[in-house]
């Protein structure tokens, strides 16, 4: 851990090698997906990487990365279950628009909105698609998308006012 | 992202990174800040008119007890930052309910008669300028505490903000005791314990704010 936060890669590839076995059983006991846990430990180590600061010396390393790991396993739980939440929340409002709605009608509102989204230009409709669909904080898409949370926001905003003129008649 | 594409992230902003100092000493960063409010609540409005017979012990001894319990909480937060270094909820409400107690101790330490106030006309308003006075000098030591906090990782940025909100509000409150002299219960409890409560309340919000950022 020394080495790694004197700026040594080699140092991060031993502490990778180390414990990232350890971390994806841990998420793998935690969210029972593979593919998922193998996304989680870049997570956790992206996160370890941006807070090693908080890396105390002489400490023990494994509660450090394991508390790591956990908390992006919370996140990621919490994020999911923002995601369900709006499907679900579409799904009832668009039940609940006109009854009864045939499948057809279901395409062409499906077809309305696919075609508004293409309107949006790309980086609103990113920023869009995150937050309303995807569920991610502003934050969490600035971090990604490396801009600022202000721009995150506007580029959302911007995007959703968009949609909404390309829709409305 | 793979395991590949992890390791070319970190290669490019792989840089040699300073620890963070202990809880116990960041939190010691505040001392000064902390003695200043102690000495500038009473400075910039007056000192209480029986500081003289209160003697130096219970005047600035118990204010100086007051800032070392707040500077502790702050610590505690501060620790509560660190990833693994979480307490227990046990410590958690012990702190709690130990920072809102302290400033009440001392009052009953400080004080012979119970019965000094305003007339209950005046009450109000007396207890809103104890309330304003103790939460405005509690500021600067909340913003230094969020950034110190926001250095570190806190991974429930609730708890840390209240404790170290909560660690302001009796800092601010052992410079309070200094200023003002009345001793009625419910003036005590309500401004002087409601500012320390309120501080405590916007530890969180602000933790959270710089959380988003």
């Amino acid at each position: 851990m020394a080495g790694y936060l004197a700026g040594r890669l080699d140092a991060f590839d031993g502490l990778y090698a180390l414990i990232a076995p350890r971390i994806r059983s841990y998420l793998l006991g935690q969210c029972r997906d593979g593919g998922l846990a193998d996304d989680l430990v870049q997570e956790t180590f992206l996160q370890l990487h941006r807070s090693r600061r908080t890396y105390e010396a002489g400490r023990p390393v494994t509660p450090w990365v394991f508390a790591i790991a956990r908390h992006v396993y919370l996140m990621h739980r919490r994020s999911t279950g923002r995601r369900l939440k709006f499907h679900e929340t579409f799904a009832a409002e668009t039940r609940a628009g006109d009854l009864p709605r045939d499948d057809v009608r279901v395409l062409a509102d499906q077809d309305t909105v696919r075609r508004a989204l293409d309107a949006v230009p790309a980086d609103q409709r990113r920023a869009l698609e995150m937050h309303h669909v995807e569920g991610w904080s502003f934050a969490e898409i600035a971090e990604r998308l490396g801009i600022r949370v202000n721009a995150a926001k506007t580029r959302a905003f911007r995007g959703m006012r968009k949609l909404k003129g390309q829709i409305k008649p | 992202m793979n395991a590949a594409e992890l390791r070319a992230v970190i290669a490019r902003d792989l840089r040699p990174t300073r620890p963070l100092l202990p809880p116990s000493l960041r939190a010691l960063l505040l001392a000064p800040l902390a003695l200043a409010t102690v000495i500038a609540v009473p400075s910039i409005y007056f000192f209480r008119p029986d500081f003289a017979e209160l003697g130096v012990v219970r005047a600035w001894g118990l204010s100086i007890v007051e800032v070392v319990i707040g500077l502790t909480i702050v610590a505690m937060a501060l620790r509560e930052s660190i990833p693994g270094r979480a307490l227990a909820k046990g410590t958690v409400v012990t702190a709690i309910l130990g920072g809102i107690a302290t400033p009440m101790l001392i009052y009953l330490i400080t004080s012979e008669r119970f019965d000094i106030g305003v007339p209950p006309r005046a009450q109000l308003y007396a207890s809103y300028i104890c309330f304003r006075t103790s939460l405005g000098a509690a500021v600067p030591a909340l913003l230094v505490a969020t950034v110190l906090v926001a250095r570190a990782f806190p991974l429930r940025p609730g708890v840390a903000g209240l404790l170290y909100g909560l660690g302001c509000g009796v800092i601010a409150d052992a410079g309070l005791r200094l200023y003002c002299e009345f001793t009625m219960p419910s003036h005590v409890i309500a401004a002087h314990g409601g500012a320390v409560v309120a501080a405590m309340i916007v530890g969180p919000l602000l933790a959270s704010v710089v959380r988003r950022r």
